[in-house]
């Protein structure tokens, strides 16, 4: 008997990246109601999904994330400079 | 448009540590995110007159300095020339040659949310990323941490995106396997 699960893990990747079509969407759909392997496979993927997105927010929201002091003043001069040629 | 709102410096001061958080949280890279932050206070700076007003300056800033960190991640991608010939195909040592898995993945029990505080899951996964081949590990890289989209991050490698679909499918697939190795499955592997 051949199986589904190498096909249907290559569509479960796919789904985060491009629209399946609706053959590949059926298909799939079905495979995961008979494949336990798969549907871990399919929560697996969503879990790291999940974490990325998490991680993504939690620095982009952390208050204590500053821009360096140095930084800070050598920004600042760059713009000064380019504001100062400009006007 | 009043003063305030035209002048660089203010932008500084206003959103100059929020653009350093966006910029760390994609890159990961002190150096590199402050860099971004100055080039896209610098370009935001030339390119003024293009501001619409229909979104807010921060809003306006965000987007150019997304375009920046695609340039940098592009950039690097060219600089390293990375090479097919070391890709590897984990499909062929997960699945049996009747298409079934060799060993079946399992559930995961702990949250996302909690993962992302452990900094020893963070480790790992750095670790389990870290062991990809080169291309796989930048387009993976590009998509999961620093979130862009599949469209941007074909540009930046200058793939196809059948190409970009393999090797995140490959990269997963991998990824999955080894976190389940080292976190999610220790218990069941001692």
């Amino acid at each position: 008997m051949n199986h589904f699960c190498k096909e249907a893990s290559k569509l479960q990747s796919d789904e985060f990246e491009r629209e399946l079509t609706l053959s590949e969407r059926f298909r799939l759909r079905i495979h995961l109601l008979i494949c336990g392997a798969c549907s871990n496979y399919a929560d697996n993927l969503k879990h790291l999904n999940s974490f990325f997105h998490g991680l993504r927010k939690q620095t982009e929201e952390d208050e204590n994330i500053t821009l360096p002091e140095s930084d800070r003043k050598r920004i600042q001069e760059a713009l000064k400079k380019a504001s100062d040629s400009n006007s | 448009m009043s003063k305030e709102i035209s002048n660089p410096e203010n932008w500084l001061t206003d959103h100059g540590d929020y653009l350093f958080r966006y910029a760390q949280s994609r890159l990961r890279n002190e150096e590199q995110a402050s860099d971004m932050v100055q080039e896209t206070l610098l370009a935001a700076w030339r390119g003024w007159a293009r501001f619409s007003g229909k979104s807010s300056v921060r809003t306006w800033l965000v987007g150019i300095l997304k375009h920046k960190i695609t340039d940098l991640i592009r950039k690097e991608i060219r600089n390293r020339r990375l090479t097919e010939a070391v890709e590897s195909d984990p499909t062929s040592s997960l699945f049996n040659a009747d298409g079934s898995w060799v060993e079946a993945p399992t559930s995961w029990k702990e949250n996302p949310e909690d993962l992302c505080e452990s900094d020893q899951f963070q480790k790992i996964l750095h670790g389990c990323i870290g062991k990809l081949p080169e291309k796989q590990q930048v387009v993976f890289r590009m998509r999961e941490i620093t979130g862009e989209d599949s469209e941007s991050v074909c540009k930046a490698a200058e793939i196809t995106s059948t190409h970009l679909h393999v090797l995140i499918h490959r990269a997963r697939l991998a990824l999955r396997t080894c976190l389940d190795h080292h976190w999610f499955g220790g218990n069941r592997h001692s």
